[in-house]
């Protein structure tokens, strides 16, 4: 094959996104700006005058961000390991750690209501033992619906940092300590930074995936609104689909802006990264 | 004194012993390289003086103190590697002031002496330069630069040249003696490669499975190879094992099958002990036969059984009645496969080894 035609082997994918989603999403963006047949800004100023859709906005933000920030510290230490254990364990490691994408969000949903409800098993533990002496109110709050992200998005940040980790050169952190580098300065200094490449690419999965999860939030937050559960609840409940599209077009800035965000932060941790 | 001391060391690595009992010492301010083919236990030997391994026994003395389990980070030992190991997202200037931060100097200090180390291995002006932008050389430079500039009690080298080209082999392994020699640092340097080795050293240590065969200055090593495994290491193919042997004054005299040979008593041929005779492919003479009816001293007749052209000489490998010989000679007209010839083993030329 000429070299010059290679790109020839995009067309097919392009040509499928280009349909499917390039011009939908350019259709659902152009039309938040369409109001009563002209062209304004009204409805984005309508919603971000709105105490409401601004409360639930922030609070997906949060619980976003919060369940992004546990992922990195549970995953960091994990990923460390399995990228220094032998490959088979590593094959096994690495499959259990996938194990949550596997399961159906319902299910896992439903287990975790069992588990943290009201006269759940974490509840009637901490009651017998006597740490508490009224049950715990987790379920159907934020705490809850990060508590399901977590579980269902910890895999995305192992998986990404175990691949850069593996191709970490051993003999860097020997040549750190050997320069008078302690265990926690090895880390800081030449870990972490090497490690960026991983960390935000995770770290971009696991919020954007938090951001606009569903399920979770739906079964798990109970009352508590995320961004998603409204856009469903107007699109489908109200079927006020102009204001779906304005909540589904702030919803791509604020994901585009983020990752935007955590990348120029990586950069200035290693900009070679 | 001496500044360090191996006593007894004995590391295993899956049940297999790489080391067992192992003894070095090295004076201060010496160059010592640790040579020997793939397996030997140089690394390994490097590795725990470094700090990187813990032996399962023995000790390790550093200025007569027990430095067994004092952590790598606490050595302050300089360690380069093979393959150079510089941090990529860092710049030649921060890479090579990683160990000084580390040691908290002060801003004006720092930028004092990595000016000057990197002034010391050519490198000014590329402080702002990443590891990538640079040739493997620089690198190498860069790696050594960045060991030097903590002021090391001790540098270690780690087959720090064999990812580089020929000529730039030779040019660095220059620089490396020419800093070495300057600053007075102890260094020990593990290859597997002997001219390397011989140019850069005060002392090499000859290592086969993990023991130390022969450990002297680089000429006596090159001449007078204790033992076979030595010699062989060094290019002295050809081996005779002699069956008997009679020590005169000056000289050794052996016999073989019923041929006699002389070797001249030295350095190496003074310990009895020795019954293997070993001579380079260089040193043997080779001669047609009709210029002496018999084989004398020292001499034995032969046919000429493979011929290749190596450039420079011939080598031939020779039929004779006890045993194969390489030898390599300069000629203008080469002996024909086949051809019967006399092979001469000057007495001065053939060592005994173990």
């Amino acid at each position: 094959m000429k070299n010059r035609n290679i790109y020839l082997l995009l067309l097919p994918g392009v040509i499928f996104l280009t349909i499917f989603m390039v011009i939908p999403i350019l259709l659902t963006i152009g039309s938040t700006f369409i109001n009563e047949g002209s062209f304004s800004f009204d409805g984005y100023l309508h919603y971000f005058q709105d105490k409401y859709f601004i409360g639930i906005l922030l609070t997906t933000l949060k619980v976003s961000l919060i369940t992004t920030f546990i992922c990195i510290l549970l995953g960091f230490p994990v990923a460390y390991y399995i990228s220094k254990v032998g490959t088979r364990t590593k094959v096994l490691l690495l499959l259990l750690s996938i194990f949550p994408l596997l399961t159906s969000s319902v299910v896992r949903s439903f287990s975790w209501m069992i588990i943290i409800g009201k006269n759940g098993v974490l509840n009637k533990l901490l009651l017998n033992i006597g740490l508490i002496n009224e049950p715990l109110n987790i379920l159907y709050t934020p705490t809850a619906i990060i508590i399901g992200l977590v579980h269902l998005f910890l895999p995305l940040i192992i998986i990404t940092l175990v691949g850069v980790m593996e191709n970490m050169d051993e003999d860097l952190l020997k040549a750190a300590e050997s320069l008078g580098a302690s265990r926690l300065g090895v880390f800081a200094k030449v870990v972490l930074p090497l490690s960026m490449p991983g960390l935000v690419i995770g770290s971009i999965l696991v919020f954007v995936g938090s951001f606009t999860a569903y399920t979770t939030p739906a079964l798990l937050g109970g009352k508590q609104r995320v961004i998603s559960t409204f856009l469903y609840q107007n699109a489908t409940t109200l079927n006020d689909w102009h204001t779906a599209a304005i909540v589904a077009t702030i919803m791509i800035v604020v994901t585009l802006l983020v990752t935007i965000t955590m990348n120029q932060i990586a950069y200035k941790i290693n900009p070679k990264g | 004194m001496a500044l360090f001391t191996l006593e007894n060391i004995s590391v295993a690595y899956n049940k297999q012993n790489i080391l067992q009992d192992f003894n070095l010492e090295i004076e201060e301010g010496k160059f010592i390289s640790l040579l020997g083919p793939s397996g030997c236990g140089k690394t390994t030997t490097l590795r725990l003086i470094a700090g990187f391994l813990e032996s399962n026994n023995g000790k390790f003395l550093y200025k007569g103190k027990d430095y067994t389990k004092v952590p790598v980070n606490k050595r302050n030992f300089g360690f380069v590697f093979q393959n150079y190991a510089l941090f990529p997202h860092l710049t030649i200037f921060d890479n090579v002031a990683f160990g000084l931060r580390l040691r908290k100097a002060s801003k004006s200090e720092i930028e004092k002496k990595v000016a000057s180390v990197l002034e010391i291995v050519n490198l000014s002006g590329f402080e702002k330069r990443y590891p990538k932008e640079l040739s493997g050389g620089q690198r190498q430079r860069v790696a050594i630069a960045r060991a030097l500039v903590i002021e090391p009690d001790l540098l270690l080298f780690d087959e720090p040249l064999s990812n580089l080209d020929a000529n730039l082999r030779e040019n660095m392994r220059i620089e490396i003696r020419r800093i070495q020699q300057e600053l007075g640092i102890t260094t020990v340097y593990v290859s597997h490669d002997q001219e390397e080795c011989f140019a850069i050293s005060d002392q090499v240590a000859i290592m086969n499975k993990g023991i130390i065969e022969q450990l002297s200055d680089p000429a006596t090593i090159y001449n007078y190879p204790k033992t076979k495994f030595v010699a062989d290491f060094i290019g002295f193919k050809n081996f005779i094992d002699f069956e008997d042997q009679k020590i005169h004054e000056n000289e050794i005299e052996l016999t073989k099958s019923g041929f006699t040979f002389i070797v001249q008593k030295n350095k190496a041929n003074t310990s009895t002990d020795g019954k293997t005779g070993a001579i380079r492919p260089d040193n043997i003479v080779i001669r047609p036969l009709k210029e002496s009816v018999t084989a004398g001293k020292n001499e034995l007749p032969g046919k000429v059984k493979i011929r290749t052209y190596l450039g420079r000489s011939y080598q031939f490998i020779v039929e004779t009645p006890i045993g194969d010989f390489t030898i390599n000679q300069e000629l203008l007209v080469p002996y024909q496969v086949g051809e019967e010839v006399i092979l001469e083993f000057p007495a001065n030329n053939m060592v005994l080894v173990k």
